[in-house]
């Protein structure tokens, strides 16, 4: 079974971690947004770990002979799902930097047309 | 009737000026753009000194991201045809007055230059021809259309097709993804038969190891659009 000093210092760690977390938010270096379910994960782990009856029955009822093994284990689960969603993030970022590169790139070659026209017609009229 | 050629070009130096040469002498009815990929070689320099029209883009896409600028510019201009054509002289323009007919007479959506119809010219080489030859299979099984040169990327869309393409276009190997996409959408994709040449200069944008990753990739992106 946990020991009460182990309990007590996964608990520490994720307190910690969340208020590192939710000082970084407060420094608005992280968004909150993607940093929910990180908050999310370190709450569910932190009461998983304070009330070990719960992990108790459920890895009884999954089959996992020791509770410390259940904890791990959701502790990976949780890694996997913040990875994805970190995937997710980064594919819709993908298109959107690609979709500014392109807007950019357009912008620029009118700025440039423009210029041009501009200097032949001596800054009289620049209307096609 | 506005027809632009879009032409994607990564460390052209060596074609990028006989390219748009051939182009203003045998098609001087299309305006051109070039789109400069973040060439890391003196292409841009050039571009500029000779006052060729370019979008330069900032960071660099990758050739699926290049020709959509182009297609996303045909649109926004309101293009009627667009064409995109190799940068390293592979492509012969003198076949656009051609290809323009088939796409207007037909009624096409994509009319694609195919070197296997006549298989005359440039073939390409063993290897690359196996994965052109299975890609032209796994289409047809999928769709039940023919589609002799799935991989060229020789290819004039019209209006329809310009806006599917510029709001949205595959990343790298984006030819016979994008082609998928146009059968799927029960879209007219026919092919004119094209001669075409061995590269000019510089190196293919494909190596050896990445052909291997993308025909894992593009199987898979041409099997998932099909469960679209």
């Amino acid at each position: 079974m946990m020991s009460f000093r182990i309990q007590a210092m996964i608990i520490v760690a994720l307190a910690v971690l969340l208020l590192l977390i939710l000082n970084m938010v407060r420094k608005r270096k992280l968004e909150l947004k993607y940093v929910l379910a990180w908050i999310l994960c370190d709450v569910i782990l932190i009461i998983m770990t304070a009330t070990p009856e719960i992990i108790d029955y459920a890895a009884e009822w999954l089959g996992i002979f020791d509770p410390m093994n259940m904890i791990f284990f959701l502790g990976f689960v949780f890694l996997i799902i913040l990875v994805f969603i970190l995937t997710v993030s980064i594919s819709r970022a993908t298109a959107k930097i690609r979709r500014m590169a392109q807007v950019l790139s357009i912008a620029e070659k009118r700025i440039e047309d423009l210029e041009t026209t501009l200097k032949e017609t001596g800054g009289k009229s620049v209307q096609e | 009737m506005k027809k632009l050629v879009i032409i994607p070009a990564y460390n052209e130096k060596d074609n990028i000026i006989s390219t748009v040469k051939e182009i203003e002498k045998e098609a001087p009815d299309y305006d051109y753009i070039i789109i400069n990929d973040c060439s890391t070689d003196n292409t841009l320099d050039l571009i500029r000194y000779n006052g060729y029209d370019v979008l330069n883009l900032p960071v660099n896409l990758g050739i699926g991201g290049a020709v959509q600028t182009g297609y996303f510019y045909a649109y926004s201009h309101h293009y009627d045809i667009a064409v995109q054509i190799d940068a390293d002289g592979q492509h012969d323009v003198s076949y656009l007055s051609a290809m323009e007919k088939h796409l207007l007479e037909n009624n096409c959506d994509m009319v694609i230059g195919s070197r296997f119809i006549d298989k005359k010219g440039f073939q390409s080489s063993g290897l690359r021809r196996i994965g052109i030859n299975f890609f032209n299979h796994l289409l047809f099984l999928l769709f039940r259309i023919r589609i002799t040169d799935p991989t060229s990327g020789f290819r004039m869309c019209n209006q329809r097709t310009i806006a599917m393409f510029a709001n949205e276009y595959p990343r790298d190997y984006p030819e016979p993804e994008s082609t998928a996409r146009l059968l799927r959408h029960k879209r007219k994709v026919e092919e004119e038969a094209v001669i075409m040449r061995k590269r000019r200069g510089g190196v293919s944008s494909i190596s050896m190891m990445r052909s291997v990753y993308y025909m894992f990739k593009v199987t898979l992106a041409i099997i998932i659009e099909r469960f679209r």
